[in-house]
């Protein structure tokens, strides 16, 4: 035996085990913002049954890896989602969902609603739809899956790095902003 | 026995009740997503929940007591395990009991419980306050039918040493569950208050109370309490199998009867819905506790 | 046509114990009854309808903006249980100083109805307690539900689109050019 790892084949190996454990253990943040989210009680019961593809509800931001956006977010939301976002524990992960996040969907002219949620979380996985059934909604988890499995899915650590961007924006749109720098 | 084989015999105990309780865990959820009509999430599935929540990188407590309550757990879980004999009449998987052994159990079922509303009660999320009184009300709800059951086989049987108990139901080919029936049933009641599950989970109350006292354990917080709650998960079936059930020859008999027993509370708790404190500690106070002390009367005449 | 016993008598007796102080009352259709007063009678003629007629419920207070007479109509509509009556009590306010009693002590649950007229429309009730915000949230624009508060021009000026999407667009003519369908004089208008 004279072959030895070496750092950076050991260090893919570890990796590898990571996404693998990641991948295959979805907590989902149990939290319903637009019209959206009743798509969700038939995706986790019997009829669709996410959890046999690991995909399991949380109940509190700090257990949770995924936050779903189910759709559109009134900037009164987004403040809560910010929050809940930032209080879950990294790797974390985020899924948009229904048009009314991707461009506004049929709430583009409303007054109160946000146009486009990459601007304020970094977004792993749109699916689209209005809104998607729970086949999409299954179809985004397993994409989801893959992209971690490749270790591709990495907003939390582009939420980090660019910070500032992403609080210019949402304070524009928060006006009363009393929150700390990072909510931990 | 040196000191190595000691060490070893500790370890590897600890190792199986991880792993087995873990199992158990997973394939109660897969008997639940049975009986839904669902297909399930694989057996191996709490070893991917563990392992994730292990290589998170991010771990935030709010203090010191929070940080240390999974300790207290996982101390729980292990010196509860340590102080049961697995194997009837082997040297190497007694662990540590010794003649008394069973009233020291009881103070070490508490302890755990006790520090870890200290460090939930830290994190000052009001879903963990909540929990926390909820979890306390229902320790004292299942605790006296549970302590009264096991005091009546002390009586009975003259002995506070479960390595006794066994033996003397090795050598008389017979359980104790049929010797002191009301004792056993008393015990088999109050398990799934043991454990939490239905009807007695309004401590954790997913979706009323966040998870109520783990409401703010996350990442290796949680793993740890993962980790322990399957070690003293096997623990509290390898002692009931150890007190009623006639022990175990070997691993495999252990492991067999736990899982029977096991699955006792998980059916019952798959059909029933949720009681609230109040009735959940009016149940444990009637039926439990009238069985434990015909019991204790039975044992004492 | 069922006969309109009780709505008549509702008319009337409203009618003969208010004299002028009501504008108007008709009855509008089956179970619905009109009546028109002003600010200073709102009160008692509410009172009068749930003390002695029995409209116990306070099912809704709304508004309309009418921008161009410059007025707000507020609207209290009442039910009766017994009778399952209605009737729409119709109060004009004044647009540029838009004051109106509050009724809270009768039916409580007016309380939630006037913070949202308040923070939709702007109309101060006189002595309402209460949180200022009950929807919105940090709002300093012209409360959104008025009609002279232009929404296209506040989503443009706050919001950013994503690039690619053309608002508005004549999505009948988009999906008609597509397939080579012809679209009907009549229906251009609502191809919107
Ligand atoms: S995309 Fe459609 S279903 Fe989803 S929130 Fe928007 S309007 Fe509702």
């Amino acid at each position: 035996m004279n072959y030895v790892l070496n750092d950076r084949e050991s260090s893919k190996i570890v990796e590898f085990i990571k996404n693998f454990a990641r991948k295959n253990s979805l907590w989902v943040l149990a939290y319903g913002t637009g019209c959206g989210a009743i798509e969700i009680p038939p995706t986790m019961t019997s009829r669709y049954d996410a959890e046999r593809f690991s995909v399991r509800g949380a109940a509190t931001p700090r257990q949770a890896d995924v936050l779903l956006i189910t759709g559109y977010l009134s900037v009164k939301t987004l403040k809560r989602v910010i929050r809940s976002y930032e209080q879950m524990q990294d790797p974390k992960y985020v899924i948009g969902f229904g048009s009314c996040t991707i461009n506004g969907g049929m709430y583009w002219d409303s007054y109160n609603t946000i146009k486009q949620l990459d601007l304020y979380l970094p977004v792993d996985v749109y699916i689209n739809g209005c809104m998607p059934r729970p086949e999409a909604v299954l179809a985004g988890f397993a994409k989801l899956q893959e992209l971690i499995g490749k270790g591709e899915a990495n907003g939390w650590k582009h939420y980090k790095e660019n910070l500032e961007w992403y609080r210019q924006n949402q304070q524009k749109l928060i006006k009363n902003w009393k929150m700390p720098d990072y909510n931990w | 026995m040196t000191f190595w084989q000691t060490l070893g015999a500790v370890l590897l105990t600890i190792l199986i009740a991880f792993i087995s309780g873990l199992f158990y865990m997973g394939i109660r959820r897969k008997v639940i997503a049975r009986i839904q009509n669902r297909y399930g999430p694989p057996v191996y599935q709490n070893f991917l929940d563990v392992m994730k929540l292990w290589f998170k990188e991010s771990n935030i407590h709010h203090g010191i007591m929070q940080h240390l309550a999974p300790l207290w757990m996982m101390a729980m879980g292990v010196s509860t395990l340590l102080f049961i004999p697995i194997v009837y009449n082997s040297d190497f998987w007694a662990n540590f009991t010794f003649k008394g052994d069973i009233i020291l159990l009881l103070y070490l079922m508490v302890f755990g419980s006790l520090g870890f509303a200290l460090g939930a009660g830290q994190t000052g999320n009001p879903n963990s306050a909540i929990g926390v009184t909820r979890g306390l009300s229902q320790l004292v709800g299942f605790e006296l039918p549970w302590v009264i059951a096991l005091i009546a086989v002390m009586i009975q049987y003259k002995t506070t040493s479960l390595t006794d108990l066994v033996a003397w139901q090795q050598q008389h080919h017979t359980w104790i569950a049929f010797e002191q029936p009301f004792a056993f049933i008393a015990a088999l009641l109050v398990l799934p208050a043991m454990f939490r599950y239905s009807p007695y989970d309004i401590v954790v109350a997913p979706s009323e109370l966040a998870s109520g006292p783990a409401s703010e354990f996350g990442g290796k917080y949680m793993g740890l309490m993962m980790s322990s709650g399957s070690i003293f998960m096997f623990a509290k079936l390898a002692l009931i199998v150890d007190v009623f059930l006639g022990g175990a020859t070997s691993w495999l008999w252990m492991i067999i009867k736990t899982l029977a027993l096991y699955m006792i509370p998980v059916l019952w708790s798959t059909v029933n819905p949720r009681y609230r404190t109040e009735q959940a500690i009016w149940s444990l106070w009637r039926w439990p506790l009238i069985f434990a002390v015909i019991g204790l009367l039975i044992a004492t005449v | 046509m069922a006969d309109l016993i009780y709505e008549n008598t509702v008319v009337n007796v409203v009618k003969e114990h208010f004299k002028d102080d009501i504008i108007d009352a008709k009855v509008r259709r089956q179970r619905r009854v009109e009546l028109r007063t002003n600010t200073n009678n709102i009160e008692s003629v509410l009172l009068f309808l749930k003390e002695k007629m029995g409209f116990l419920h306070l099912s809704h207070i709304s508004c309309v903006d009418w921008i161009e007479e410059n007025r707000f109509e507020l609207v209290y509509i009442l039910w009766h249980p017994q009778e399952k009556v209605n009737v729409l009590i119709k109060v004009d306010v004044d647009r540029l100083n838009p004051v109106a009693p509050n009724i809270d002590y009768i039916w409580p649950q007016a309380n939630t109805y006037e913070r949202e007229l308040r923070e939709m429309f702007g109309i101060q009730f006189e002595g309402l307690v209460g949180r200022h915000e009950l929807i919105l949230e940090d709002w300093d624009d012209l409360p959104p539900m008025r009609r002279d508060f232009d929404t296209l021009q506040y989503v443009m000026q706050n919001y950013t689109f994503r690039s690619g999407r053309e608002d508005a667009q004549d999505v009948r003519e988009t999906i008609a050019k597509r397939t080579g369908e012809e679209i009907p004089e009549f229906a251009k208008k609502y191809s919107r």
